[in-house]
Order: structure tokens, then sequence, then C-alpha cells
């Protein structure tokens, strides 16, 4: 056993019936790590992440914990919480009852009972809300109740299903602060699924993005954000003028464009729209769309290799709808990318 | 969703082979016996053949059953449909604690076997019923006429049977109906006739159905009015199924019955059917667009 | 405006009277000193009241109805529960067919119902009269157990069951623990449509009755067929205050309307 491999997944293949929705995955995950599987809806990450609770008969590979292979071990034996999206609050008990459901299971009475209900339920801060029924409180309140029912079972991986969608903003910034501290002060090893990037980039340790099934890449927050390996990566983190290389020309609307500075040999290159230079350069464009975003502005145009999305800063003059602009793509600003797809 | 197929059978399975076996096959049984050659003593036995079908429809007071049955369900249908709108109408324009409390007495009829319910026709049509007093009192008829025992009183105890069904019916359709529909019909120059056809209509069109086929199908398959208030002369397809097994022994014709009843019913449930996926599939429709 | 405001009282007049005017001019009659049934009831007494208690077949058949609604639903409930479960909570093959098997008996006449027992149950395996009743109350119960049971089931989120069994709990202790106290009132509720069903079924027991076994309801026809004194008309009195009563109980105490 070792802390690198707290938890591993081993040529995991799962499926629904005979419809494959996630092969071969290998993932090794440490202990104390705050992991984000990222991706779009039916990528595969809420499929992974109910395999590691059990919820789900794996197909084949296998999953270990702490150094068991719990592959085969039921969902009520793996120590394992989960946090669903919509709570999964039991409806017909209180906040206390809820947080004590586990404990009790567990053969917990009397007073040692009561101390770990009472502290869970404050450290999630919601003394004195003890006696109602979950219908009673806010969406965040339900969370809240939700993680304390999970965190009292001291589990060796939490788990959390999109935990910042159902929140409104400024829910979601408390939230995000509450599920840090709470990583931080118990040390226990979190796993989170979600399809927002930002959620990802905020939260997370390392970032595992997911697509069709498979894992993309995987990378810090800083490597994800500044370095995607792939198209769909850059395009899933905010490049919005992603392009394919052939021999070492831009690849684009059935043409090949001669990029200026040094290109590297890689498969594509994929810009920001503040990355994009915009009033000189070797290309024309047409304005079709423009907006003001405070800081900067968006500039939306037409040009041969297709729409290329641009942002400059709010104070610099502005060009009318129609007017024709030259621009650059700078290679060296590019972020390369290994695959293209 | 879990998966466990086995599990699913296991739990699903005693409920369902029950009712197979208690339900499903000998009814089954009993409605392919009318396409057996029928031998004199009414059991059935040799080949299939369609001559139970024919002999039955041959027998002219099997006709007039058949067709009192029909039109019975027809007649009964349509004037709870009339009366069912007005009273509809008159419920959902009440003040909602009002409308919670009418809504349960139009409701209560339904907790009272129908059994009790029947009977009272009994002391209301009867040759010294209300009824009768109230005409000779009023001179309207001068000996007491009989009602009872009629189709009328069939109609009549039918109608107080199934209306409460029709009344529910439309009151929800009419709640769903989207609230200005009928200010801007009226709005736009449509007459209250007009509005009625070409807006209420169309737009409750699936709560009349619904409530339609509730009481067609529970007027043409009743057992008990009938056999208070229609006697052992005026027979519906039910009584007369009675009859031919209780006093005539004569299995084939009752599974002809059955046969004819089950098609009834099952024609009108398909037809609920059709009407309420018509309505889904115009929803998702609807939410595919948003 | 002033024809609406005429027309609504004097339809929903018309049409309640029309509902509930016979009922209580049987409730009237039940009350009456005279012999025969009648109305206005001559005089005020309880004596045909008192009558319904001392019959000895309405005592018998009232206690066969009773036994049949009660344990017919109960045993209803036993298969429609699991059934239920297996629907809502599976992605089962064939679950359609299994749907609509079990519902079924709603759909078919009950006279139909009672004659095919009757013809390839009673008389071919030799069921005695009373088993072969119990089992076509059950049958008749059964869509009614399914129905209310699945709508209360999808009303209830699933994964409850997930969360209870990842905090420890075993697959059959979670449906014990958290399935069972949300579904609670779902059941009461079917339970009691399946009772004031059962009780109040007639075509289903008529080719299902022999020398003293019978239903209420079915005794009932058949005593004013010979006696037409207010009796029958007390009893109907009775029973209607008692479904009443327990139907506006269930209401109250459980909102019996969101699930039927």
């Amino acid at each position: 056993m070792s802390d690198l491999k707290y938890l591993s997944l081993e040529k995991l293949t799962l499926a629904y019936g005979d419809t494959v929705a996630v092969a071969d995955l290998d993932l090794d995950i440490r202990r104390g790590e705050l992991i984000a599987l990222l991706g779009p809806s039916g990528c595969g990450k809420t499929t992974t992440m109910r395999a590691i609770a059990g919820l789900l008969t794996v197909k084949s590979g296998h999953v270990r914990l702490d150094g068991a292979d719990i592959t085969h071990v039921s969902p009520n034996k793996r120590a394992v919480g989960l946090v669903f999206q919509s709570y999964a609050l039991f409806p017909h008990l209180s906040v206390y009852e809820n947080v004590a459901f586990g404990l009790k299971l567990k053969g917990l009475r009397g007073a040692a009972l009561d101390a770990k209900v009472q502290s869970g339920i404050a450290s999630v801060g919601l003394n004195g809300f003890a006696n109602r029924r979950p219908g009673e409180l806010s969406g965040g309140q339900q969370q809240r109740v939700a993680l304390a029912r999970s965190m009292v079972m001291e589990p060796k991986v939490l788990l959390l299903d999109e935990p910042l969608s159902n929140l409104d903003a400024r829910l979601r910034l408390e939230m995000r602060t509450e599920l840090q501290r709470v990583q931080k002060e118990t040390g226990v090893t979190m796993i989170f699924v979600t399809h927002d990037q930002t959620e990802a980039l905020a939260l997370a340790d390392r970032i595992v993005v997911m697509k069709r099934g498979a894992i993309e890449q995987i990378g810090s927050p800083q490597d994800i954000y500044n370095r995607p390996q792939s198209s769909f990566v850059a395009d899933f983190v905010g490049f919005e003028n992603v392009f394919a290389l052939e021999g070492g020309k831009l690849k684009a609307n059935g043409g090949l464009y001669d990029l200026q500075g040094d290109v590297p040999a890689v498969a594509g290159l994929a810009w920001r729209p503040r990355m994009v230079t915009l009033g000189s350069g070797p290309f024309q464009g047409k304005v079709r769309g423009t907006s003001f975003a405070g800081e900067h502005r968006e500039y939306l145009l037409d040009t041969p290799l297709g729409p290329i999305k641009a942002e400059v800063d709010a104070s610099q003059p502005m060009h009318d709808l129609g007017a024709e602009l030259a621009f650059d793509l700078p290679a060296h600003r590019a972020a390369p990318l290994a695959s293209f797809a | 969703m879990f998966q466990n197929r086995a599990e699913a059978l296991a739990l699903a399975l005693p409920a369902a082979i029950f009712a197979a076996a208690v339900f499903l096959v000998p009814v089954l049984i009993l409605l392919s016996e009318g396409f057996r050659s029928a031998a004199v003593d009414g059991a059935a036995g040799g080949g299939w053949t369609l001559s139970a079908f024919t002999e039955f429809f041959s027998s002219s007071l099997n006709r007039t059953v058949f067709l009192r049955t029909l039109r019975l369900g027809a007649i009964v249908t349509v004037v709870s449909a009339v009366i069912g709108y007005a009273a509809a109408f008159a419920i959902v324009s009440l003040k909602p604690s009002t409308k919670g409390k009418i809504t349960g007495l139009v409701v209560l009829p339904l907790m009272i076997s129908p059994v009790a319910r029947t009977y009272a026709w009994i002391v209301i049509l009867g040759r010294t019923g209300i009824v009768n007093q109230a005409f000779q009192a009023l001179g309207i008829s001068e000996a007491p006429l009989r009602i009872l025992f009629s189709e009328t009183a069939i109609f009549i105890g039918l109608l107080q049977l199934f209306l409460p069904l029709m009344i529910i019916s439309l009151i929800s359709a009419l709640e769903n109906m989207p609230k200005d529909a009928i200010a801007a019909a009226r709005v736009l120059g449509a007459n209250w006739f007009q509005v009625f056809w070409k807006v209420i209509l169309p737009l409750t069109r699936e709560g009349l159905v619904i409530g339609g086929t509730l009481v067609f199908t529970g007027s043409l398959t009743a057992y008990i009015t009938p056999a208070i208030l229609g006697g052992s002369k005026v027979l519906m397809l039910e009584t007369l199924m009675y009859q031919q097994v209780s006093v005539s022994n004569n299995f084939v014709s009752a599974s002809v019955i059955a046969f004819i009843l089950i098609v009834m019913s099952f024609a009108a449930n398909i037809l609920l059917k059709r009407v309420a996926t018509a309505r889904n599939r115009v929803r998702t429709e609807a939410r595919g667009t948003q | 405006m002033t024809a609406r405001n005429f027309f609504i009282p004097v339809t929903l007049f018309l049409v309640i009277a029309f509902l509930i005017g016979p009922f209580l001019i049987i409730v009237a009659a039940s009350f009456s000193a005279g012999e025969t049934l009648a109305f206005p009831p001559q005089g005020f007494s309880l004596r045909w009241i008192a009558k319904v208690f001392t019959v000895e077949s309405f005592r018998a058949s009232f206690a066969m109805s009773l036994f049949l609604a009660i344990g017919g639903t109960a045993v209803a409930l036993m298969l429609g529960i699991p059934a239920s479960y297996a629907l809502s909570r599976y992605k089962l093959p064939g679950a359609e067919v299994i749907r609509t098997v079990v519902s079924a008996p709603i759909i078919v006449p009950g006279i139909i119902v009672g004659l095919a027992l009757l013809r390839y149950i009673v008389v071919p395996f030799g069921v005695g009269i009373t088993p072969a009743l119990f089992l076509a109350h059950t049958a008749l119960v059964l869509p009614y157990a399914v129905r209310v049971v699945s709508a209360s089931l999808d009303n209830l989120r699933s994964d409850i069951e997930e969360a209870a069994v990842l905090l420890g709990s075993s697959r059959l202790g979670a449906f014990f623990r958290v399935v069972m106290p949300n579904i609670r009132g779902g059941i009461l509720s079917a339970f009691i449509l399946g009772f004031v069903t059962s009780f109040n079924q007639v075509p289903v027991s008529l080719f299902l009755s022999g020398p003293g076994v019978r239903t209420l309801p079915v005794d009932m026809i058949a005593y004013m067929e010979i006696v037409f004194d207010p009796s029958v008309a007390a009893l109907s009195s009775l029973l209607a205050f008692l479904s009443i009563g327990i139907v506006f109980a269930a209401e109250r105490f459980l909102g019996f309307s969101r699930y039927v």
C-alpha cells in the first residue's frame, strides 16, 4: 500500500447492459487529494463515481482502496461516502436522525452517538436545526446535512456528485470554501464530479478530464487551464479558436495557412480570444458581432479561416460592425495540442 | 435504477403469476369457448367456429339487448357530458373553499355502495314512489305510471352512478385550460356558442374522452343497475349473461356476451390511450422546441 | 352577468340534488315506522336499523364481505408492493407485460371474472366457494394496490435507498428503513381503496355464492327481491356512513386523494 496509490482504478470497464460507458480506465489517486472528474454529460464521470461507490457492478478491472481490492465489496461495507446531487436526505427523518442514520447502523448508541451527531451538525454550521425535517431546509442547508451525514462516518473517500450545480452563485462560493475547509481539517480524500470547468479549476488539486468513457487529460488546474493536450480539452477550458496543423501550416476551412514565427511540430494549436492580435497581422476578417464585457470587448470575426473570437482591452478604440480588420494568430502564444480530434 | 434482473423478476413475478392464473388464463379460456362449436347442452366442444356468434345475433331478443346496451351506454355518455360541462363550469367558477366542498359532494356518492345508490330509485320511481305521488297530486297522470323496470329507470340509475366520474374529469380539464383562452376568444368577437365549440371543447377534449370512456364502459358493464331497475324483462348484456348462465345454462352464449363486452371495453380503453398519447406527443414536441 | 349568477347555483343545486338526493331519501326511509319501504317515511322509529343486526344472513354475509375486503386487500398488497417496487425501481425486461397482466382485472367486467373463475378454477380443481371468492377479490384489488403504491413510489426519490446503503444499510434494510416509512400513506390509501372496492363489489361475487356463502351486497339484492321492508335501506345507510367515515378520516389524516 502506498499513499500515492490510495485509490486506484485498474483497467476499469463499466457498462449499462451492452452499452459500454467507461472502457479500460486507469487512475491513481493519492491519500488526501481533492480530485475533480470533469467532462460533458455522458462522458462517464458519474458512472466512474458510482462504480467507486459500488452502486454499479464492474464489468472488468479492479477498484483498490487503501490496499484492499474492493471491486466486489458491497457498497454498504466500503467506507465510501457519497453526497448526492439531489442530496438524497431521508424525508421522514429529522436532521439529527439523518446524521445519526449510519452511526446507528455501526452500532453506536447513547452518549457516544449523541456526541458524534452533535459535532457533525455543528461542523457544518447547522446548530439549532437538528429537529427540522429536510423539507423545511433550503437547498444549501440540505447539502450541509448531506455532507455531515457522510462525514460523520469517517469515510476513506468522499464522493460528491455535482456539489455546486444546484446552488445559486452566492451559495456556490460559500460551499466551495466549506468543502475546502472540510477537506483541509479532516484530510479526507475527495472526488467530485462536475461539468463546470470553473468549479473544477477553483476547487481541485488535480483535474481528470474525461471524454466518451476515457481519460483525456490529467493535470493540475494550471496545467489544464494553460496547457491543454488535446483539442477537446482546449475547447472545454475556453480556447475558442482551435485549429489542426498540417506540415507546419494551419488547416482551416479546407485550406492551409502559413503562420508567423516558429510553429511547433504538434497536431494542433489553440488560442484563447485574448491571445488573438487584432489590428495587425497577415489575416483579414470582417466584424460580425461585438459585445462589451467591462474590462474588455469581444469581437466575432468572419474570416477565411472560419469564425474567429478575439478579445481586446476596452480602452482601445471600438471597431464597427462590418469593418474589415487585420489580425494575427501568433504561434508563440498558442497552446500546442498533442492530439486533435 | 437497479440492474439486477433476477431480483426484479423475483419481486414482480408472484403478482404477475397470481393475476395470470386467477384471472388472465381463466378469462381467456372463457372467451375462447365462444369460438367453439356448441353442443346442445351448452358446453363447448369440437373445432373452431363463429357459429355461436351468428346464432347469438340471430335471436331477436339478443339483438334487442345488444342494441339496448349500446344505446343506453351512448345516451348516458352524451347526457352526462352535457350535464357534466354545465356542472364542471359552475364548480370551476366557484371560489376555492366552496369549490372543494362542492367537489366533495360530487365525489361522495362514489364512496357509497352501488347497491344502496340504485336501491334508492325503487323508492323514488316505484308505483307508490315520490314521482308517481307527485304526478298524481299534480294531475299529470291518474293511475300510477310504470317507470320502474324500464329503460328509463336504467338510464336514470346509470346516469346517477357515473355522472360524478364525468364531472371530475371535466373539472380537471377545465382547470388545466389556459386561463385567458375564453377571454381572448371573446375579445376576438366569438359568441358563447362559438367559444364553447371552437375553444373550450378542443382544449378540454382529453378530459371529455377520459370521462366519456369511464362512463361508457361503466354503463356497458354495469350489473347492479339493470338487475335492480330493469328487472328480469328489460335486460342489458350483463344481466342477459347472468340469465344465460343461471337460468338457461348456456355457457357458449355467455362466452359470446363476455367477448362482446370485453371488445367494447377494450375499444373504449384504447381510444382513451390514443388520445392521451397524442397529447403527450404534442407536449414533447413543444419541449423540444424550447 | 345576472344570467350567470343565476345559472351557477341552480345548476349546482340540481346536480347535487340528483346525486345526493336518493341517498338522503334512503336514509330517511330507514327511520320509518311503517312496514314497507316508502317516502315520505311513516312515522319515526329505529326498528329497521335494529332489525338489520338481527337478520342472520346479513350478519353472516357482512362477516364474509369484511373478511374478503380485509384479507383480499392484505394479500393484494403483499403481492402488489414488491411488484410495484420492481416496476418502479428496476429496468425490467417485459415490464409493460407484467404491468398489463397485473392491472388487467380492472378493465375486464367483474361478471366475466366471476364466471371464468367458477368454470375453470372452482369446478375443475374443486376449490371451495370461500377460497374462490378470496382469490377473485384479491385479483380485483391487485390493480388498485399496484397503481396506488406505484404512484407513491414514483413520487419518492430512489437515490435515498442508495444513500442508505452507502451509510451501511443492506438493500432490504434500506427498503424497510427509508422506503416503507415514506410510502406508508400510499399503502394505507391503497388499503382503503381496495377495501371499499372489494366491499362494494357485486358482479365478481354473483356466480361465486353458495348456500350460506354470500357477500353482503349480493345478499342485499337477494333480500330486496323477496322482502320489501326498509331494512335494506337501513343497512345501506349504515354502510354508506361507515365508508364515508373511513374515507373522510383517510383524507384528513393521510391526504387520501393525493394517491387515488
